[in-house]
């Protein structure tokens, strides 16, 4: 028996020290391709940790000896011991290989600022308020005594838009001199045509992403519900059959449920074309995959005494399930659910980057016409929302709480 | 008296290996108070639950009027367990609906699912509740949600629900233990006149022996999952009382 065990820790010190040296070979090898462009072939590797590995284990002080097969020499304080340099050393190569795949670069970080500016300007002046001279707006300032000679200067940012003020002045001082600005910059100011385009359309999209994130709650309830009583083992009998119910309606949600709503995106927005129903399905296939396991977890938390109570008065498993176990997860679930909702919406905006529609389809869109202003526009909406619904869905979810 | 209740060489082995009841045989005369005594971890629970297999029995025979109770499954496991009402020590109300809706799910065994869906809008079944309210003298917290109900008014409101499965026998599993000794006497008193009025057969798990004698017509002593006294309260004295409880709370102490 004794000698069973030997062999077998010998082989799992073994086993740790080979993949041991395999790793510290190969971020080796990898470093020395990096910087000296030297490549080792990957039989090289094998071959020398293959040895490494034996001539540590024969030494008695390694690190799979360490934890599998103690020799006297592995008792040893860390800093008197192989193992414990080893250790070490291979924590510092993991850190250098680590820096080099990460390409981490403080210098750019602290010199390349500047790169932002067009975002960071575009998140301080959202285009709200629009500029744009139309025919209209060049009749009423002819009906205001602005002279001809004005508007013919006008004549070339006509019906250009301009998403904030400073850009529309910046070219109004290209063409009219200092007097000329001075006495009719308010009146062009004041009928240049107010209304941005770009709130209107972000106004819309994100309507959408709000609809979208809440269709997609309301059709996941019906499933989850249904799904999460058989994946509650406190409802599930202790049969062959209730147990494996209960594991395939948990192991398919968990998977579901790890694989991202953006991937779900993805696949919808090729299935049904890009548009809000592609991240509408996205969003809710990942939500009855969580809501699942929510609603689920809350039954398994339930006062088991009104079940057997109910069940004590002959009611059916059914009478038993409505009668003593949904009073108890109505309020919890109505919780989790507007809890998704709110995650839902935050997740639309993700999703939209990828097919999914709303306001995360405007705001990418923005993003490559390198339109700043329209880009910070967005920001601020999406910002707003989430920051209103975050607290609306707080103070129902405490209300809730309560009943 | 006919017997309502025959048990017969009754075992519960858990899962874990805990022999919990250990070969029971007991005959209960309709009409009987019989009072449950012994401590915790006597098996007094799983008794009371094994007799409407609310836990299975691992082997034995029980027979309730005539059924056989281990062996019914389905439509005559809830034939039998409607006739059977069933008392908690911590009430089993479902705490957030309102003390009405609580005691029309007492009619549960005898109604289909679509039936018991709409209870509240059938006249027949809120009467019968109302009723059962207004005899437990809380007709007036109908409406009141459990949870803003006292601790006896809670067992009240149980015990209106076990009357309205209409039943031949109550089984009430330390009724009182969570309730203070003023409201424990109260809910007894009204099992009591359930008991001598309506001829409800009455097992029911008990600490007090003051309870007992006042209460109860037959009392079983169960130790270790055995019944090592069976007979009437009286015959109980100081000295019984110490051989059923005494020794044993010493024991627990060592442990």
């Amino acid at each position: 028996m004794k000698k069973k065990n030997n062999v077998k820790s010998i082989i799992q010190a073994l086993i740790v020290d080979l993949l041991f040296w395999v790793y510290i070979l190969g971020c080796l090898s990898y470093l020395s391709n990096n910087w000296f462009e030297f490549k080792v072939e990957y039989r090289y590797i094998a071959l020398i940790a293959l040895v490494l590995t034996l001539l540590f284990f024969l030494l008695g002080d390694s690190i799979g000896r360490k934890i599998f097969y103690k020799s006297k020499k592995t008792f040893k304080k860390w800093f008197k011991s192989i193992w414990g340099w080893l250790i070490v050393i291979s924590l510092v190569i993991t850190f250098v290989v680590g820096w080099n795949l990460v390409e981490v670069n403080p210098y750019k970080f602290f010199t390349k600022f500047k790169n932002a500016g067009g975002i960071t300007s575009g998140i301080f002046n959202p285009s709200i308020v629009g500029y744009k001279l139309t025919e209209n707006s060049f009749e009423e300032l002819r009906e205001n005594d602005v002279p001809l000679i004005i508007l013919e200067k006008l004549e070339y940012i006509k019906n250009k838009s301009y998403t904030t003020k400073k850009v529309f002045l910046k070219d109004l001082e290209k063409k009219l001199n200092e007097n000329e600005l001075i006495n009719y910059k308010s009146s062009i100011l004041k009928y240049a045509q107010k209304n941005s385009n770009m709130l209107n359309k972000a106004l819309n999209a994100l309507a959408e992403t709000i609809f979208l994130a809440l269709l997609a709650t309301i059709f996941a309830i019906p499933f989850a519900f249904i799904l999460s009583f058989f994946a509650a083992r406190n409802l599930m009998p202790k049969t062959f059959i209730g147990n494996s119910v209960y594991l395939v309606i948990r192991t398919i949600a968990t998977i579901f449920r790890s694989i991202e709503a953006i991937v779900w995106a993805i696949i919808f927005s090729v299935w049904v074309g890009i548009g809000p129903f592609a991240g509408m399905l996205a969003l809710m296939i990942h939500s009855i995959a969580a809501l699942t396991k929510l609603y689920s977890e809350q039954i398994e938390n339930i006062d088991p005494g009104p079940v057997e109570a109910i069940k004590a008065t002959g009611a059916s498993t059914l009478q038993t399930w409505v009668f003593a176990v949904v009073p108890q997860i109505i309020s919890p679930y109505l919780a989790f659910t507007i809890y998704r909702w709110d995650i839902n919406v935050r997740m639309a905006t993700i999703v939209g980057f990828v097919g999914g529609g709303g306001i995360g389809l405007l705001l990418l869109q923005q993003q490559q016409l390198l339109r700043w202003h329209n880009v910070g526009l967005i920001i601020w909406l999406i910002a707003a929302v989430v920051w209103t619904m975050d607290m609306v869905s707080a103070k129902v979810r405490a209300k809730l709480a309560e009943m | 008296m006919k017997n309502i209740l025959e048990i017969k060489n009754l075992h519960k082995i858990y899962l874990g290996g805990i022999h919990a009841i250990k070969g029971i045989d007991l005959s209960v005369k309709e009409g009987e108070f019989l009072i449950l005594l012994g401590l915790s971890g006597s098996g007094k629970s799983t008794f009371l639950r094994c007799l409407n297999r609310l836990i299975e029995p691992t082997s034995g025979e029980i027979i309730f009027s005539g059924q056989n109770v281990e062996r019914a499954g389905g439509k005559s496991l809830r034939n039998i367990r409607r006739q059977i009402g069933m008392i908690f020590q911590q009430f089993n109300l479902i705490k957030n609906i309102s003390a009405l809706t609580n005691v029309l799910t007492g009619k549960l065994g005898y109604v289909s699912l679509i039936h018991s869906l709409g209870f509240s809008r059938i006249k027949n079944d809120v009467n019968l509740a109302e009723q059962n309210l207004k005899r437990v003298g809380l007709i007036d917290f109908k409406m009141k949600k459990i949870r803003n109900l006292s601790g006896g008014q809670q067992q009240r409101v149980a015990i209106a629900r076990a009357l309205m499965q209409n039943p031949r026998l109550i089984l009430a599993d330390e009724p009182v233990a969570s309730l203070d000794p003023a409201t424990a006497d109260s809910v007894m008193r009204y099992l009591g006149e359930l008991n001598k009025k309506d001829n409800i057969t009455v097992i029911c798990s008990l600490h007090f022996l003051s309870l007992a004698r006042k209460y109860g017509s037959r009392v079983i002593a169960l130790k270790d999952g055995e019944i090592v006294f069976d007979g009437s309260p009286r015959e109980i004295d100081e000295k019984k009382f110490k051989d059923i409880y005494g020794q044993e709370a010493e024991e627990v102490e060592i442990r």
